[in-house]
């Protein structure tokens, strides 16, 4: 080595000058250990593909905080409707036209009549009016005491109290007795027994009273309430139709891309001939052409496929099944592309070389590799589904009263919006942020598993 | 050196780095080099090796995360790196023209080749009128041996073939006159018939038009061919540099050692078996503390783990970065 | 260049019969009579039937509907102006200009303006013009179109008085406005969003690294080099957002009360009123064809590699 290094540097660099340079000594001179080699290379740690996406997801903050909104939406519209002592059908009939926050007439009036009173029990909790405590008997559990009374004309018009403390602690007090600051002094006192009677009926007491957070609308029903259950609609749905566009899609996308030839070009030729004609068009016609056929269907229909389909109602189903004809062409397209790409790919054709069968190459390699366009597709078309649904109910053509989804709502408002602007306020925020945080969670999904396309 | 108004390109200690999520990759690590006019310089590295950083330094096509963090680049005496926006943009594609690896991409389709030839000129010179421009790039189009040029500047790129795209490139490069062309892995993408043409080509024009070359190739029979003078990256280093005869007969680094046994040749005595370099290049997010060929190198030692080589100068600008050339005492006691 | 032209319009024609087949034939699923109103006996319902050439076989039917619109005859009314020709209710009372103002304004201004955001957006990517398009953008194509056409009636309308709640026909500029805005703003959005990604995508490209070689200015690397090749995604959105638009002026027209065609084709599928269904759906239906062959042919002229006598896929 030396002798090289003599024979070809006329400035030849003393080597032993440059050891004590470095401070270096001839042991430093002699071969490198394996383990020494090895020591100089830091290994990576090796991750899934998932964990790698759910890693770049999680970086991305604002598709975060939309996944993180998104799901308090799905809470507000799921979990909701438990919390609220109001549903989305029932008319409270003195509750018309209140703005936010406000209690309607007969629960303020309850609020105050019911200061002394450790809990109550009154219709108007329930339903708005205090109409009657039904003739009979009843029975009241509170605090591991059963009060058991019956009567015989029924209560009008009265809210009936406990109060422990009191020396008759149940009576009831007629609404025309309290005075506008909620004082009364006429009272009267129910007799009761701790056994309840066979049959009685219990009344369940209540000491809660809540305000009408968006307000009611002319019927008297608590928006809240409705927007609850629109936003449920709405987003069932969206996640429906999506999952309906997945399947027929997937399939048809898949069986045309891998049949290839003659097949594939007529399959695709049928796509673009329903993909060249106006939808909107089509879904009106639909809308009203399968109202009737499906109402028939729901009432003939004894079976519990019929039953769920019924429950959901002839706007929603009609939806579905426009959806199921109409928009799985997208879809059928992206994983035909998908397909045809991976069907050209090396690995694939390795795959075959070596003797895989279809199925294993469609399970171990194709799908796989189709699930990020086919995550990213799904999740985008739940607000497109959202968006159409709320059109045709907008237009009269979707779900109707007393259902609700939030485009009806919107509708509904318009009809008052220049009295009662916040009626479309609220629906109208609801499924704004509902289509926004989709998208934006399908934006993330898009960077995240497919990181070519993030630069 | 007295010769240092004959340079035309001086690289000083230039260091690239580019700085991603997960930390900062020193894609070039201080290299330096000199490039005289009318010269061909090879730079030969595995991909990763940082050479083609390097090219995108002196062009100025550097794009964030990527920055020039240290070192210098003189062109011609005036300081490449210290350029403001309109400086550069006149600097790039007039004296110093960049050709790429993929003709099939770096040419724009939606436009005619003819367009974009003419564009490298107007760019420059405002003052040139369209006829001009068009004659000019129909000369070069001839020049680079395209047949039937005043029909073929009017087709756009996808209906060239590859080997045309590319010499289209090379025209496009050219055709301004630039005094220091940087070619990128020009034949790398193309058929081995067709790269033997292109490498034909360019040694002309080099040649006739008296232009400086920058070659980088993974290449080492390209290198052979064209270069007057080579580097070797590794890792974003020179680790071996000079004369091109110096590299191909007398390589002093292990890893040029290694790119050489493992090439192929013709003069092949009996049946020698082609030798590769075990191992993958080192991972330059985090780089050894050592050498950093250290890890693949037959003969590491233990001062090879811990500490960067300096490099040894030999004669003819020939210098090695390698503790080889430093083993003191022992090589004494062999004698 | 003309064969593929033909085969083009040999397909439209053709999806053009299927949407006339498919909406004959939902129009006829539709339960009841057009002709059923309280008052109605089944003798009188039979006569209108035989008046109308509504006893005849369906195929029958749609047979002369399609000679007829062939001829250019829409037919007649049965019920919503009840004896008047569709040429007159559509063309002579000026509904389908209506639509058509309307919905050439919202185009131009969705591309005119979204075009050139999307641009700007891409080109000053990362700083907070790029930051506040994204937030605008984002947020517009999540508004729907009827939540912001009542917006807007009820801010500029109702409670600032500036433009009037009813559009009418559209006779000075300002009733333009609302409707337009409310009809353009989410594909203004969506265009300019899809005009920024694919102009990075543009960006990135090989192509312009090789122009910014050649030391051509930043300005003209976008602005010939980037827009064009990033502007091929937007031409092919564009057949989507004709029938988006006139999807949108169902809703628009309703609401700022302008009797144009989307409102009457709601109208007219509420009502029943067969000739009218029919040929509302085969005018817009032509409108959304007609477009898609206009994209199909623009392609042509931005991208020089698309063969057009080749299918691409």
């Amino acid at each position: 080595m030396k002798d090289k290094l003599k024979s070809f540097s006329p400035f030849q660099v003393d080597a032993g000058k440059i050891m004590d340079m470095y401070g270096l000594s001839d042991e430093d001179f002699t071969a490198a250990a394996d383990s020494e080699k090895e020591s100089m290379v830091e290994m990576h740690k090796s991750i899934s593909f998932w964990q790698d996406a759910w890693r770049r997801f999680k970086e991305n903050t604002v598709s975060m905080v939309a996944l993180v909104v998104f799901i308090v939406i799905v809470l507000f519209a799921f979990l909701g409707p438990v919390l609220i002592p109001y549903d989305y059908s029932s008319q409270y009939r003195s509750a018309q036209n209140l703005a936010p926050m406000q209690y309607s007439e007969n629960e303020q009036l309850t609020m105050l009549a019911t200061s002394g009173a450790d809990a109550y029990y009154s219709t108007a909790v329930q339903s708005g009016s205090l109409t009657a405590i039904r003739k009979g008997s009843h029975y009241i559990n509170w605090k591991g005491a059963t009060y058991a009374f019956s009567n015989d004309k029924g209560i009008e018009n009265a809210i009936l109290m406990l109060d422990t403390d009191a020396e008759n602690p149940l009576y009831y007090v007629k609404l025309d007795d309290i005075a506008e600051d909620g004082t009364y002094s006429e009272i009267t006192v129910v007799e009761y027994t701790s056994e309840a009677a066979e049959g009685a009926d219990e009344l369940e007491l209540s000491t809660k009273i809540f305000p009408h957070v968006f307000g009611t609308d002319s019927a008297g029903r608590d928006l809240m309430a409705r927007t609850m259950f629109g936003a449920r609609v709405s987003i069932i749905i969206g996640t429906m139709a999506a999952l309906i566009v997945l399947v027929i899609g997937s399939i048809y996308g898949s069986i045309s891309g891998l049949a290839g030839g003659r097949v594939d070009f007529i399959m695709m030729r049928i796509v673009e001939l329903i993909y060249s004609i106006p939808e909107v068009l089509i879904v009106l016609l639909l809308q009203v052409v399968l109202k009737d056929p499906l109402q028939e269907w729901f009432d003939s229909g004894t079976s519990a496929f019929s039953q769920a389909m019924s429950d959901l109602g002839t706007g929603i189903v009609s939806i579905m099944i426009t959806f199921a004809l109409l928009y799985w062409v997208t879809m059928a397209r992206i994983i035909r592309g998908q397909v045809l790409q991976l069907k050209k790919q090396e690995y694939i054709t390795a795959a075959t070389a070596l003797g895989a069968s279809n199925g294993r190459i469609i399970r171990k390699h194709l799908l796989p590799n189709c699930v990020g366009p086919l995550v990213i597709t799904t999740c985008l078309q739940i607000p497109s589904a959202i968006f159409l649904e709320s059109f045709l109910s907008f237009l009269g053509l979707g779900v109707s009263a007393p259902m609700a989804s939030l485009g009806s709502l919107c509708s509904d408002a318009l009809a008052s919006i220049t009295l009662y602007p916040y009626r479309l306020l609220f629906p109208a925020v609801v499924l704004t942020l509902i289509v926004l945080t989709l998208n934006l969670v399908g934006d993330g999904l898009r960077d995240a598993l497919d990181p070519r396309l993030k630069k | 050196m007295a010769e240092d108004n004959k340079k035309l390109l001086e690289v000083k200690d230039l260091a690239v780095s580019f700085f991603t999520p997960a930390g900062e990759v020193k894609a070039v690590n201080g290299i330096s080099y000199s490039l005289g006019y009318n010269e061909v310089m090879g730079v030969v590295g595995e991909s990763g090796s940082g050479k083609s950083v390097e090219a995108y330094a002196i062009m100025g096509l550097l794009q964030s995360p990527g920055r020039v963090i240290g070192g210098s680049i003189t062109f011609e005496g005036r300081d490449v790196l210290a350029f403001n926006e309109e400086e550069r943009r006149q600097f790039r594609g007039n004296e110093c023209s960049m050709i790429f690896q993929n003709p099939m991409t770096c040419l724009n389709p939606v436009y005619t080749i003819g367009n974009q030839l003419m564009e490298a000129l107007t760019c420059h010179d405002s003052g040139i009128s369209k006829d001009e421009a068009r004659n000019r790039a129909i000369e070069m189009l001839e020049k680079v041996g395209i047949n039937n040029a005043s029909k073929r500047v009017d087709q756009y790129p996808h209906e060239f073939s590859g080997g045309m795209r590319q010499r289209a490139m090379i025209a496009m490069a050219l055709i301004t006159r630039p005094k220091l062309l940087i070619a990128d892995e020009p034949t790398t993408a193309l058929d081995v018939t067709i790269q033997a043409q292109i490498l034909e080509l360019m040694k002309e024009l080099q040649e006739k038009e008296n232009t400086s070359i920058i070659f980088i190739t993974h290449n080492l029979g390209v290198v052979a061919e064209i270069c007057d003078k080579v580097s070797v990256m590794y890792a974003g280093n020179i680790i071996e540099q000079g004369d091109v005869n110096d590299i191909f007969y007398s390589p002093q680094h292990p890893y040029t050692k290694g790119l050489l046994a493992s090439m192929p040749r013709l003069d092949a005595e009996g049946h020698e078996r082609l030798i590769p370099i075990e191992g993958t290049p080192i991972d330059l997010l985090n780089p050894p503390a050592g050498c950093n060929f250290g890890p693949r190198c037959a003969e590491c030692m233990k001062v090879c783990t811990r500490m960067k080589p300096p490099y040894a100068e030999m004669e003819n600008g020939h210098r090695s970065a390698c503790w080889l050339h430093f083993m003191g005492n022992k090589g004494k006691e062999d004698e | 260049m003309g064969i593929y032209i033909l085969k083009r319009v040999g397909a439209a024609i053709l999806t053009m019969l299927l949407i006339i087949t498919i909406t004959f034939f939902l129009m006829n699923a539709i339960p009841g009579s057009p002709f059923l109103t309280e008052k109605s006996t089944p003798q009188m319902i039979e006569l209108a039937n035989q008046k109308y050439g509504l006893d005849k076989p369906l195929i029958i039917q749609l047979k002369n509907y399609i000679v007829s619109y062939l001829k250019g005859d829409l037919g007649t009314s049965l019920k919503m102006q009840e004896g008047t020709s569709v040429n007159d209710i559509l063309f002579h009372q000026g509904k389908f200009q209506l639509s058509i103002k309307l919905g050439v304004a919202a185009l131009v201004l969705a591309i005119a303006v979204g075009i050139p955001l999307g641009c700007i957006a891409a080109y000053r990517r990362g700083t907070w013009i790029d930051g506040l398009l994204r937030v605008v953008t984002t947020v517009g194509v999540a508004i729907p179109t009827f939540v912001l056409a009542t917006t807007l009636l009820i801010l500029l309308a109702v409670k600032l008085g500036w433009l009037s709640t009813i559009s009418g026909s559209l006779e000075d500029a300002k009733s333009y406005v609302m409707p337009v805005i409310s009809l353009s703003f989410y594909y203004m959005c969506y265009i300019a969003k899809l005009m920024r990604t694919s102009m990075l995508d543009a960006i990135n490209q090989d192509y312009i690294r090789t122009a910014r070689a050649k030391g051509v200015k930043t300005k003209w690397i976008v602005l010939k080099h980037a827009l064009r090749n990033s502007l091929i995604p937007v031409i092919t959105y564009l057949g989507p957002v004709t029938a988006g638009i006139i999807t949108g002026s169902f809703v628009v027209e309703s609401t700022f009360a302008i009797p144009g065609l989307g409102k009457y084709f709601v109208q007219s599928v509420l009502n029943r009123d067969y000739p009218i269904i029919m040929a509302t759906t085969a005018v817009l239906s032509a409108m959304v064809i007609g477009m898609n062959l206009v994209v199909d042919i623009a392609y042509k002229i931005v991208d020089p590699r698309i063969s057009l006598s080749a299918k691409e896929d």
